[in-house]
């Protein structure tokens, strides 16, 4: 049994692109590059990330912690903070750079163009406002300025995240919720506007095993009904295998490797995600760690950053950068342990 | 309701607290080695004059016989009278403390716009020069003795620029008070309808007002700054902002969140100032509550000591207890048992 | 693309670590140094004219001889003003300290478990909505117009600083996993307190004393403005701006404003330090 089919459960062929955009890219990042300007030094959280998702598509970023996962989405979406700075690349979104983009023209493509969906519900709603003051004041940005359209489309978008009594939610507050409401109410506000794309940052964190089912079966329906393309954030290739189309394996602020789950999860090309994929529990067998720690971002090691915890790192890893090697599948990884047959140009 | 519940369960506290503030204010007064006999009959007094204003003060009596007719007369609503003027301490408190309240509500208005502007920029602009700037103007503010700026505000608006009057009190020496009715100046020039004292008494408010003002935006400035940094790092702000929400509104979200904390120094500030104005008060020969007090101290004019103590002490607790209730009405997530 | 490390932009710009830390430790020294040569000039430099005795001219301007002019009695200015310093920071810091002393061991015994650490905190409270300054005014005024009677009032209202610091500090470290694992391993509450709890606190103990200084100076100095405390005849800043207010009026400025830059000064000073204590020990904790 292959490790793909030992993850995945049943589940339905991913719907067929819808014909318009079919093939088309949605979102084209290259070279993009985060830097934090902290008292203890210069952190390079992303350093030149390239990925793609199509229209119709749902890609998975997945890394451990720290791996700039993250700070990858939060980037393309514009919310880094000073100290942080986006200092390099480009993320082309339906024809426009949204890292060229300024203030209220960016401010317009989120949660109209773009939806989030926030890692945890109580963080992310605002405790001392009810919930229909929130879902008015997204809309009032977008435009929809009156009270009664506003609480409609509310009852609309709690109704299609399966939340049965919408007005009882809308007047109250984020803390009289349980967790799974919590982050249906979320989701609701992420897709109100029906954005093209939604990015969902580690949707499911600190929610019950059950309730993320639930959570990330509602997203995935919602996304596929609307045709929608999503990038989903995890750590837990799990639910990559489950839900995902494609995967982007990210370490140390780089992708290391990226295709469709079925050749990532099937045949891992780097050692990292080798790694990871021996990290998953499974029934009968000894699990597996990955030991050593992510390398200091700050002193960014030169070569691979992967170095330090590669059980085949050799000479060439210590000081040069391994280029991209793209197999005929698409299939794209970064190591110098590279087969010359797969190799293509 | 529940805030309501809530209300009433914390007014139950007044008493209490107030009852510790009439003995810490008894204590303060009787049972530390001050004595005021001595000050009142002058050095050349004889023994036999000493005894005869010790009985007539009461001093002569043991401590808890004299804590027991205090705790009486209180009851009665006699805070006694002055050992020098022989008014009573009530009616003086009347007099003197709407001055200090003009003072300080106004200074507390001009240090929150202050203090909450300087805050909220460095917070924004975390990181960068305004920032930076806004830190620097708030060490600054914080640094400078708040005596020391009302000399230097008398010296560059009175005496180099000519903006302000003489401080010489809260109205012009020319100038004639108009009837008595709040003993709050601007609220009585007003009343009377006179503009042109009521001009003057602005005036005349512009530096004790601007010296406070200044000094407390400090405080504020940094209780702002503090609660606004993490509350614009949020994950709340940052989903605000994934939506779209304008910056204006996100600035306003991450307020909500932060304005608990800014209320509740307000409140520390507002009891501080009650007495802490003094020293302002004494510079503009203001003739408030906290001149009144330090004059009473320097004299040892015991009785007006202790109603000092007991009114800045009531203040204080229906500040804090008003305030705790405006917390618990604005934030639905307080619990209320 | 992988060439993106080697020409990064922003690493030639922005300042190496190395350099943060000398900026940093600079921040931390600047003041400690000005404070220092501010108390060794009081102590051994020899000063143009006597801090106390009245020379012929009464309110001279500054110039070369009365480097900030002289007053309405003729003293110099800058002499009295140098002199000054040995007078008011010993005062603010010997207050400070005893505050600090019973304000700790107060704020650990507050820590122990049971209502009496939470009692004494709410008695604190009450004292803590008393305006201080005018607490201080009576204290002293009561117990007799003393020096040693400042010390004790500046003792006094500092302490309700540090048990609140000590008991809400001490709450956090008593949670955190090596303290637990101290008692696991059998040490008792005084040596777990002692050894575990009060070192770990050492530097927010530290910012919050350089921060008590600061406040005590522009109370001793509010003090001694209103004749309360030190002897006119002693030199303190406080004194030396109420003998200049009445001159401020009609224009000489010298006789208040130095004395009233001296006490900015050196409140800066205990500030700054304060400040970067605070910064340093928040970075060093959440490692």
């Amino acid at each position: 049994m292959s490790t793909l089919d030992a993850l995945r459960r049943p589940r339905q062929q991913p719907a067929a692109p819808d014909g318009g955009g079919a093939g088309r890219r949605l979102l084209e990042v290259r070279g993009l590059t985060t830097r934090f300007d902290t008292p203890d030094g210069l952190v390079h959280a992303v350093n030149g990330v390239d990925f793609y998702v199509d229209r119709g598509e749902i890609v998975g970023v997945v890394g451990e912690s720290g791996c700039g996962k993250s700070v990858t989405i939060r980037s393309i979406l514009g919310l880094v903070r000073p100290p942080g700075r986006v200092v390099d690349g480009t993320a082309y979104f339906d024809g426009v750079d949204l890292l060229g983009l300024r203030g209220a023209d960016l401010r317009r493509l989120r949660g109209k163009e773009i939806g989030f969906i926030a890692q945890n519900p109580f963080s992310a709603l605002n405790p001392v406002m009810r919930i229909h003051r929130q879902f008015a004041n997204i809309m009032a940005a977008h435009g929809v300025k009156s009270d009664g359209e506003a609480r409609d489309r509310a009852r609309a978008a709690l109704a299609d995240v399966g939340i049965a009594g919408p007005d009882r939610v809308l007047d109250g507050y984020a803390h009289q919720l349980s967790g799974g409401m919590a982050q249906r109410v979320v989701i609701a506000m992420a897709m109100l506007l029906n954005p093209a794309f939604v990015v969902a940052d580690e949707p499911t964190t600190g929610l019950d095993l059950t309730v993320q089912r639930q959570i990330l079966d509602l997203i995935r329906r919602l996304v596929r009904e609307h045709g929608q393309s999503m990038l989903l954030v995890t750590h837990d290739l799990g639910v990559v295998a489950q839900y995902c189309d494609r995967v982007v394996v990210m370490y140390a602020g780089k992708v290391i490797e990226h295709g469709t789950v079925r050749q990532v999860l099937n045949d891992p090309r780097h050692p990292y995600t080798q790694a990871l994929i021996r990290a998953i529990p499974r029934p009968g067998q000894p699990l597996v760690h990955l030991t050593g720690r992510l390398p200091d971002l700050v002193n960014y090691p030169a070569g691979c950053p992967f170095r330090a915890r590669c059980p085949h790192a050799f000479e060439p890893c210590g000081h040069i950068v391994p280029d991209a090697v793209t197999m005929a599948s698409g299939q794209t990884y970064w190591c110098h342990l590279r087969q010359e047959k797969e190799e293509v140009g | 309701m529940r805030v309501l519940r809530y209300a009433r369960r914390r007014m139950f506290f007044l008493p209490v607290g107030l009852l510790s503030v009439i003995v810490l204010a008894f204590l303060l007064v009787n049972a530390l080695p001050g004595n005021p006999v001595g000050v009142i009959a002058g050095p050349a007094a004889t023994p036999e004059e000493l005894a005869q204003i010790e009985s007539r003060l009461g001093l002569d009596q043991p401590l808890w016989e004299r804590f027991v007719t205090y705790i009486g007369n209180l009851a009665q609503g006699d805070l006694g009278s002055s050992y020098y003027t022989d008014r009573s301490i009530l009616s003086e408190i009347v007099r003197f403390a709407p001055a200090t309240l003009e003072l300080v509500i106004l200074s507390l208005i001009v240090a929150a716009v202050l203090g909450i502007g300087l805050g909220t920029l460095g917070a924004y602009y975390k990181g960068t020069m305004a920032d930076r700037t806004s830190r620097f103007v708030i060490t600054t503010f914080q640094s400078i003795p708040d005596f020391f700026l009302a000399l230097l505000l008398i010296y560059l608006c009175f005496y180099i620029a000519g903006w302000a009057p003489a401080p010489v009190g809260r109205l012009g020496l020319m100038d004639e008070a108009p009837p008595t009715v709040t003993h709050a100046l601007l609220v009585d020039s007003l009343l009377s309808g006179d503009m042109k004292i009521f001009r003057s008494a602005v005036a005349h408010s512009v530096l004790p007002v601007l010296t406070l003002g200044i000094y407390y935006s400090a405080y504020f400035a940094r209780s702002t700054y503090a609660a606004l940094v993490p509350a614009l790092e949020s994950k709340q702000v940052e989903f605000a902002r994934a939506c779209g929400l304008p910056e204006r509104s996100v600035l306003a979200y991450a307020f909500r969140q932060a304005r608990t904390p800014i209320l509740t120094y307000g409140g520390i500030l507002l009891a501080a100032l009650l007495g802490g104005a003094a020293i302002i008060e004494t510079i503009f020969s203001w003739g408030g509550f906290g001149e009144w007090a330090i004059d009473s101290i320097l004299q040892l004019d015991m009785p007006a000591v202790q109603g000092f103590i007991v009114a800045a002490g009531l203040g204080t607790l229906l500040a804090f207890t008003a305030l705790d209730i405006l917390v618990a009405v604005l934030d639905p997530r307080v619990r209320y048992d | 693309m992988t060439e993106t490390l080697a020409a990064d932009p922003t690493t030639v710009t922005a300042p190496t670590a190395k350099k943060r830390r000398g900026r940093r430790r600079l921040r931390l020294w600047v003041p400690v140094g000005v404070l220092t040569a501010m108390l060794a000039a009081a102590y051994f430099a020899p000063l143009p004219h006597d801090p106390t005795e009245p020379l012929a001219d009464t309110l001279a301007a500054p110039d070369g001889d009365y480097w900030m002019g002289t007053d309405k009695f003729g003293i110099d200015v800058f002499s009295r003003l140098v002199a000054s310093a040995g007078v008011d920071i010993p005062l603010a810091v010997s207050g400070m300290s005893i505050s600090l002393v019973i304000g700790v061991l107060l704020g650990l015994a507050a820590l122990h478990r049971g209502p009496w650490g939470e009692r004494l905190v709410r008695a604190l409270d009450v004292f803590q909505a008393f305006p201080l300054l005018i607490l201080a005014v009576a204290l002293v005024a009561l117990m007799g117009n003393k020096i040693e009677n400042v010390v004790i009032a500046i003792a006094i209202i500092n302490v309700p600083r540090f048990v609140r610091l000590v008991r809400s500090e001490g709450l956090t470290i008593r949670e955190s996993r090596y303290v637990e694992a101290a008692h696991a391993i059998g040490a008792t509450g005084r040596r777990v307190m002692f050894r575990h709890v009060l070192p770990n606190m050492t530097g927010i103990i530290l910012a919050q004393a350089s921060l008590a200084v600061a406040h005590s100076i522009v109370v001793i100095a509010s003090l001694s403005f209103l004749g309360i405390g030190i002897n006119a005849a002693d030199p303190s800043w406080g004194a030396m701006i109420q003998t200049g207010a009445q001159n401020i009026t009609t224009g000489q400025w010298w006789v208040a404003v130095f004395p009233g830059l001296a006490i900015f000064l050196t409140v800066l000073c205990f500030n700054a330090i304060s400040d970067q204590l605070q910064d340093s020990f928040g970075r060093a904790r959440q490692r």
